[in-house]
């Protein structure tokens, strides 16, 4: 056996990088070029063409209303998230680590995930009419069950034999949580971290539709309502365009970061 | 150390006993009325066959397991009384390191269960890595370590602690033979430097052979003492000498 490590090479060669750039931007492009084709035959208010949209674009980016309403969403979207995270990981490892707690409240995971978004959003006007609470409470809903099954699930792979050796070094038990817990758990957080996110920044839009007086559903409403068809499609560029950047920007490096022990065992 | 005396790391078990719950519920006996001692300093081997008990005797000496009856003295102390668990390192068949964790944070594991300050355990870590020859490759991650390296990494992770007993259940019985020949030199190297009582578990009635200065053969079902066989042969033994041919012949008679 050679005593040589297997170091995987890091990056993807530049040659083929600068292939895959291309293969972008021709799809892109593609895509602008059938838009454009498509809304000559058709008034502006049906299917706007790029040149509108990004017009509409530059005129709520410029006049601020872009910058505000971005931020409020992505404010109660944040608390949301966060609220959900604090209550769902200690309820998922609880929930793991004891197995009767667990069987008792399995029932209400699958109840909850089946109750619609647009249902949360109306019970959240009855409790707290048109006010930020409305849409951080829809989010909280829809991301806590997402973050308690996953973490639920990483409890049931921790391994024995980790514990044992802890116990052996007479490790107290509130450092095993710390030690051996919680990096098991970690990779299973942060993929139910990830759906939860994702599914709260679609819901915040049906519950800011319907319940608010601000944020990016609210403006998304509006425009329809008023039939600035270029508006709408220039918030919803703005949507596709801030999770892509939270996507590669924040969540995929840092998850390569975090799980690099990981990622490279599973590609040998 | 605390108790750092003459006897530090002398071991007695005296007419242990121990019973699991069977299948069918009834008491089942893994080990009658186990008597045996162990220097200070020396290497000592249980071998038996599987099922005789010895991973069970193993984790009644390091107090994981509380037998029903007989007790434990280590270093003179009655097991009860003994406080300094700590000094006792476990080795166990499998590597279990942790695979979130480079080899230098492993090793740093073994010292976290404390409150010894980080750059201590640091420095520590380090030096053991260097003992078993794997101090270059301190940032690699377990998956990055061939079988013997993470084994290497295992055995510097137990040495860490500077302990006074290190108990090993089947420590290299995954490796290749070569590999495992290599742990072999590996250990006693550090033994005579570390002056260090090792008790460990075997199937292998060679390892036993060419490790130990002690052989306590257990028969099995309930695991019981058969034969203690003091091996007074010099180190290091090649099992295709006549001496030490003719005693692994002798034991694989026993088991």
């Amino acid at each position: 056996m050679a005593e040589a490590p297997a170091i995987p090479l890091r990056g993807t060669p530049s040659r083929f990088r600068a292939g895959i750039i291309l293969q972008r931007l021709a799809l892109v492009g593609g895509i602008l070029g059938v838009w454009w084709i498509c809304s000559l035959g058709v008034p502006h208010y049906i299917l706007p063409g790029p040149a509108r949209v990004w017009n509409a674009l530059l005129q709520i980016s410029a006049s601020g209303d872009l910058w505000h309403n971005l931020g409020i969403t992505l404010y109660r979207v944040g608390v949301g998230f966060v609220l959900a995270t604090l209550i769902g990981l200690p309820l998922g490892i609880l929930f793991g680590a004891n197995r009767r707690i667990g069987e008792f409240f399995e029932p209400v995971i699958p109840v909850m995930n089946t109750v619609s978004s647009a249902i949360w959003a109306i019970f959240a006007l009855i409790w707290f009419g048109v006010s930020n609470a409305t849409t951080i409470f829809v989010v909280f809903m829809t991301a806590m069950p997402l973050i308690i099954t996953n973490v639920w699930q990483g409890t049931r792979t921790v391994n024995a034999d980790f514990i044992e050796l802890a116990r052996v070094l007479r490790m107290p038990s509130w450092k095993v949580m710390v030690k051996i817990y919680l990096p098991t758990i970690l990779p299973y957080f942060f993929s139910g971290a990830r759906l939860a996110f994702g599914f709260g920044w679609r819901v915040s839009l049906v519950a800011e539709t319907l319940g608010s007086s601000s944020g990016v559903g609210y403006r998304l409403r509006q425009a329809a309502d008023l039939i600035q068809t270029d508006q709408v499609f220039a918030w919803t560029l703005t949507l596709v365009v801030m999770m892509a950047v939270l996507e590669m920007g924040i969540l995929r490096p840092l998850e390569d970061h975090l799980f690099r022990w990981k990622k490279e065992a599973e590609q040998q | 150390m605390s108790a750092a005396t003459a006897i530090a790391g002398a071991i007695e078990v005296r007419g242990v006993s121990k019973w699991f719950a069977g299948n069918d519920g009834q008491p089942l006996q893994v080990l009658d009325n186990i008597q045996l001692e162990v220097a200070a300093q020396s290497v000592v081997a249980i071998l038996g066959a599987s099922g005789c008990g010895k991973s069970t005797l193993l984790n009644i000496i390091s107090g994981l397991v509380t037998p029903e009856r007989g007790d434990i003295r280590i270093n003179g102390v009655a097991a009860r009384d003994f406080d300094d668990w700590r000094s006792i390192s476990y080795m166990f068949q499998e590597d279990r390191l942790l695979p979130w964790r480079t080899a230098q944070r492993n090793v740093e594991f073994a010292l976290e269960a404390g409150s010894m300050p980080r750059s201590e355990r640091e420095s520590r870590a380090r030096e053991s890595l260097k003992l078993v020859g794997l101090d270059s490759f301190a940032d690699a991650f377990p998956y990055q370590l061939s079988g013997g390296m993470r084994s290497r990494v295992a055995l510097a992770r137990s040495l860490v602690q500077e302990p006074c007993i290190l108990l090993m259940d089947e420590p290299f019985s995954r490796l290749d033979a070569l590999t495992r020949a290599q742990m072999h030199e590996e250990l006693l190297r550090i033994q005579a430097l570390k002056q260090m009582t090792i008790v460990f578990v075997t199937h292998d009635v060679e390892e036993a052979v060419v490790l130990a200065d002690h052989v306590v053969v257990l028969a099995p079902r309930p695991g019981r003492v058969r034969e203690q066989v003091a091996i007074d042969l010099p180190r290091p033994r090649d099992t295709t000498e006549a001496a030490t041919a003719q005693l692994t012949h002798q034991l694989k008679s026993l088991i």
